[in-house]
């Protein structure tokens, strides 16, 4: 089958990542997947309000604002899918009666919103420095009308999906996921089969995710040593 | 008093209540590890589930569903409107999920909760397949029906979200629209309130599992197991295929959400007994 786009099946676009672009901020990364944008800016450690203080860890807010219009139930879904994910990997009980709030600003959407959300979040985070037990990836496939699965799908393939599955997996030994939503109408051996490709990709964004890092030492340590 | 001369001297004697209120997650594990749950459950045993249809007269589709002591009311009140320029033949379904502090003290008035506002989003795009939006419109591109569902929590006891799949989807089958003509001159739609006609839903199945302490399954949270849980996993079925699973929270394995999926299967026979 081909693809519009002209990508293997288990292609993901090209990836991409900016860190520390805005500098207002404690933490910033804009995570591209193809024409796929996403930018996030992390305050934290910062006071908290009274409503949210939490005794014995730090409040994790998520805001997500849409590339065009204003903020709808739709956005709040996706807020609460990303703070779901990391609520359990920030090491939030080291920053007790604290909030570490994740803003993400969609730049364009062509599919795959979610997944590149949660990868733009962890780029981030760790540019912010903020405590997490470890890196998470997320990856989007969609299964077509033929049976055929598709890695990281764009905007016009996930509308003629017959399912779509998002996973995000923690770096490291384990197996399981950390966030899944498959919706549509599929079985389990096509839930099966979306499972192991996003798990294969989320290995290749993470080793992506760990170049960038690299580079981005590499280049401040030079800077510094000059 | 009795109790106090009963302990030895320097040891802490409270009533169970206290102990529940100040180690809500001790209180939980003292009868996880012992194989059971504070209610007395079974780690795969549900609640008790009630569904009782056209509970609400002026309404033209209603249900109410009760999951223990989790009770959830959902109302649909059909109108004519004009469909979305992007899908003229089509109508729609507004799905509304109230979590108003009448339900649980957790909740404050005013701008609905984001687990409130997550429901309805979370519903709306699982309905959108279950129903036959074309079958909702009237003339293509002027009239269609709006069905909108106002699902309101009455109870909050954990699951509201299985709960509230489930008073939709028997509120969506106690639905009865009248039939429709579309005058093209004068653009009105009369109803013809003798022929009434019923809608085709799909059948979902909704399981709510959760992940307490760790390392134990348990199905069909109650509110105090929801405070504890480290993740959750809904999992929708139809008749012939998995709908949607939505993991969340901490990291499990693999092999739990097959599990789930498991697990589902044996409670979609439930209530599909108790929808037909």
């Amino acid at each position: 089958m081909q693809r519009p786009d002209r990508r293997e099946a288990n292609q993901i676009r090209s990836l991409h990542c900016m860190l520390g672009q805005l500098s207002r901020v404690d933490g910033s990364a804009q995570f591209s997947s193809g024409k796929t944008s996403v930018l996030c800016g992390v305050y934290g450690p910062i006071d908290v309000k009274v409503y949210d203080e939490k005794l014995d860890r730090a409040h994790i807010e998520v805001k997500f604002r849409p590339d065009i219009g204003v903020p709808t139930t739709k956005d709040k879904w996706v807020e609460s899918a990303v703070r779901s994910t990391f609520e359990k990997e920030v090491l939030a009980q080291l920053h007790p009666r604290t909030l570490v709030q994740i803003n993400l600003q969609v730049r364009e959407n062509d599919g795959s919103v979610d997944a590149t959300a949660i990868n733009a979040t962890t780029m981030a985070l760790v540019d912010a420095g903020v405590p997490m037990k470890t890196t998470v990836a997320a990856a989007a496939c969609v299964v077509l009308k033929d049976g055929s699965i598709v890695a990281d799908p764009t905007k016009e393939e996930a509308e003629l999906a017959v399912s779509t599955h998002t996973f995000a997996f923690a770096n490291g030994s384990s197996d399981g996921p950390l966030y899944v939503d498959s919706r549509g109408r599929f079985s389990m051996a096509e839930y099966n089969r979306c499972y192991d490709l996003c798990r294969l990709t989320c290995d290749r964004i993470l080793a992506f995710m760990r170049t960038a890092l690299e580079s981005k030492i590499q280049k401040e340590s030079a800077i510094s040593a000059v | 008093m009795a109790a106090a001369e009963t302990t030895t001297p320097g040891q802490l004697s409270f009533a169970i209540e206290t102990f529940e209120r100040i180690h809500p997650t001790e209180f939980q594990r003292r009868f996880l590890s012992q194989g059971t749950r504070h209610d007395g459950r079974g780690f795969a045993q549900f609640r008790p589930t009630h569904i009782v249809r056209s509970t609400i007269s002026t309404a033209q589709g209603s249900a109410t569903v009760r999951i223990g002591n989790t009770t959830v009311v959902c109302g649909i009140k059909a109108e004519v409107s004009e469909p979305d320029v992007s899908t003229p033949k089509a109508g729609y379904l507004v799905t509304n999920v109230e979590l108003s502090p009448m339900c649980s003290a957790r909740f404050r008035p005013g701008a609905p909760s984001e687990q409130a506002q997550v429901a309805s989003e979370h519903i709306s795009r699982l309905f959108q397949s279950a129903i036959d939006v074309e079958s909702l419109g009237i003339e293509e591109g002027r009239a269609c029906w709006v069905l909108y569902a106002d699902i309101v929590c009455i109870k909050h006891d954990g699951n509201v979200l299985d709960a509230a799949i489930v008073a939709l989807q028997a509120a969506l089958r106690d639905l009865q629209l009248p039939k429709v003509e579309f005058d093209a001159v004068s653009g009105v739609v009369s109803a013809d309130k003798s022929k009434m006609q019923p809608l085709e839903v799909e059948a979902l199945y909704p399981t709510t599992l959760s992940v307490l302490d760790g390392n134990y399954l348990v199905a069909d949270a109650d509110d105090a197991e929801e405070q504890m849980a480290a993740s959750s996993v809904l999992v929708v079925l139809t008749d012939s295929a998995v709908a949607n699973i939505w993991k969340r929270g901490a990291l499990v394995e693999r092999k739990l959400v097959e599990k789930c999926v498991a697990m589902a299967e044996a409670r979609k026979q439930e209530l599909a007994t108790l929808l037909n």
